[in-house]
């Protein structure tokens, strides 16, 4: 799952990242791109985030483990 | 860059296969030069008030004729038809959005036939696709005003570029037809001039129809020819004597009816009607005739033809849309084309502004500021952590440091913008340090939803008359640049400020408001509370 939440990173973000990329190293991790990583997530996942988490999901590690909690409660 | 798209919602998303930048929202004042190309793309607002709606969709035709009319004529201008994707049926004045939709779309059409860079695209071709709860995910709407579903940019990236592509495809001239199982059933040679299939029931009844939809083309200026293997008399004969025949002799420029090889016909046609290989396309239901066109004279166009009579209908409509679509029709097409341009003109379609000063003024805007207080305080420390575009110095603060900048005696400008399309809240922000008879402009930032009216400048100019009335002499002010503020790096050098030092990321201004002459436009009205 990791890597496929990177794999989706680099192509939203257009740069490489790595297990610690967050919005705030992460020049490209604008709101417009946070948005489209969002969206390519909840497509890719089959999962639907709240507003309120798609503000809070900041980091990929925090994508991680969001991702994982959504999947676990299915 | 490809495209520059003048937009009024987020829809960034929708274009990403393409090199583009965007317009503010419903932002006007900038175009970009560079640009390839030119897009409008305005959705209907969504609001509650419906007379609102209807009047904000007027308003819309009157920016887009004045964008048209500062856009290089040389440059094509695509420009998507409005539909309104929410509306709710059952309140009043629904019908009024209607009729607003209806005018915004028809002087589209009037807009095309006066201006031959203007391209129309049919957007309700793109969403009839889709169901009304399909079009709109509420929640991406409510955090990022993006008002078509998201999910819908993977189809929509298909469907713009065979648009565009259509768009750039020279229309095509001539038609050039085969007669047996193309114009009608059967083989004339073999079945006879009343045993071929024309009229009547189905087969017939089909090959009536594709033969109406021909003659239609004929009428819109395409040039119609036939290249048959077949006797000529024979030919001649059932246009005489078979009356359901609808497409006779006199509709056809050319004929080439005879037993040569069609490579050779096809070349000759072109010769005849002094026209180019590469603005043809040739109908013919037998495919070695269509390979051999397609390998000997690649510039014409062979679409496949459909194997069943009841395919015919699906099939004119697509080449009609792809060979002979009306986005290039021009006035010398079609006799109606220039009574309908007559009758635009007389229904004087031309821009309601003169310029942007115009426009400003039709706004009525009005300009609400106040000292920041327990209330506003809130917003105001969201804003400086929110903006990025217009924001001089990206300084981000919370509200307790907000709190403590007033017990330290700073003045906190909030600027809050109405027109006469509805309020926009506090959308503006400027927080003022005092030091003695000096002012430094800690932040100044406004919300990109309310750029491009000239307000930033305003809302500047305010600021230093309320300084100066307020007898402080001197203001000092920053620029700091982050990868997203670059559109405000050159904003204090407009109010005469001068540069002090430059380091790095860094600009440092000095205005001595002794000497400026501040102008407050009268573009606006300005409360102050």
């Amino acid at each position: 799952m990791k890597e496929k939440i990177k794999e989706i990173a680099t192509e939203v973000f257009e740069v490489q990242v790595h297990d610690d990329t967050n919005q705030n190293n992460c020049e490209n991790w604008d709101s417009l791109r946070h948005l489209n990583f969002i969206i390519e997530l909840e497509t890719e996942f089959d999962v639907s985030f709240e507003p309120e988490e798609i503000a809070s999901m900041t980091s990929l590690s925090i994508v991680e483990s969001m991702i994982q909690e959504k999947s676990n409660n299915i | 860059m490809e495209f520059f798209i003048f937009r009024n919602m987020t829809i960034e998303r929708f274009f990403s296969n393409y090199k583009t930048s965007f317009s503010g929202y419903e932002d006007i004042s900038f175009i970009d030069p560079d640009a390839e190309r030119y897009i409008w793309f305005y959705l209907a607002p969504i609001k509650t008030d419906n007379k609102v709606i209807s009047a904000e969709i007027r308003n819309y035709i009157d920016l887009l004729k004045l964008t048209i009319s500062r856009i290089p004529s040389s440059k094509t201008f695509i420009i998507f038809t409005l539909s309104d994707i929410y509306s709710i049926n059952t309140i009043t004045g629904a019908n009024d959005i209607k009729e607003a939709v209806k005018y915004y779309n028809s002087t589209l059409h009037e807009l095309a036939l006066e201006h031959n860079n203007i391209k129309v695209l049919d957007f309700e071709n793109f969403l009839s696709r889709y169901s009304s709860t399909e079009l709109i995910d509420w929640k991406y709407y409510f955090i990022s005003q993006m008002a078509l579903n998201p999910r819908l940019s993977n189809p929509f990236h298909d469907w713009f570029k065979k648009q565009v592509k259509s768009i750039e495809l020279k229309r095509k001239k001539c038609l050039i037809l085969d007669l047996d199982n193309t114009l009608w059933g059967g083989i004339l040679g073999e079945d006879g001039i009343e045993g071929i299939q024309i009229g009547g029931d189905y087969p017939g009844k089909a090959f009536l129809m594709f033969q109406k939809q021909i003659e239609e083309l004929g009428k819109q200026g395409v040039i119609l020819a036939v290249c048959s293997k077949n006797n000529i008399e024979d030919v001649r004969q059932a246009w005489s004597l078979n009356n359901s025949i609808v497409l006779k002799e006199n509709h056809f420029a050319a004929l080439k009816i005879n037993w040569v090889n069609k490579a050779d016909n096809i070349k000759e046609l072109a010769q005849e009607l002094n026209i180019g290989l590469d603005s043809m396309v040739f109908l013919d239901d037998n495919p070695s005739e269509r390979d051999l066109i397609k390998t000997v004279i690649p510039e014409v166009e062979v679409p496949d033809f459909p194997t069943q009579p009841y395919m015919l209908p699906e099939f004119f409509k697509s080449i009609a849309e792809k060979y002979f679509s009306i986005y290039n029709l021009t006035s010398e097409d079609l006799s109606k084309t220039k009574q309908y341009k007559e009758n635009a003109l007389r229904n004087n379609v031309k821009s309601t502004f003169t310029d942007m000063n115009d426009y400003i003024r039709s706004l009525e805007i009005e300009l609400s500021i106040e000292e920041v207080n327990n209330i506003t305080i809130v917003r105001a420390a969201q804003m400086t952590q929110k903006t990025n575009q217009f924001n001089l110095t990206t300084q981000r603060y919370t509200d307790t440091d907000l709190s403590e900048m007033l017990n330290d005696g700073a003045k906190i400008y909030t600027l809050s913008v109405k027109d006469k399309f509805g309020e926009s809240g506090i959308t503006g922000l400027s927080i003022c340090k005092l030091n003695g008879e000096t002012v430094d402009i800690d932040s100044f930032l406004l919300s990109c939803r309310i750029l491009g009216k000239g307000i930033e400048d305003a809302f500047m100019n305010w600021i230093l008359n309320e300084l100066k009335l307020l007898n402080f002499k001197a203001v000092n002010s920053k620029y700091i640049s982050t990868a997203k503020n670059i559109q405000v790096k050159d904003f204090y050098e407009r109010f005469g400020f001068e540069i002090i030092s430059e380091s790095g990321s860094i600009k440092s201004y000095s205005l001595n408001l002794g000497d400026v002459q501040i102008n407050l436009s009268d573009n606006y009205k300005y409360n102050y509370k």
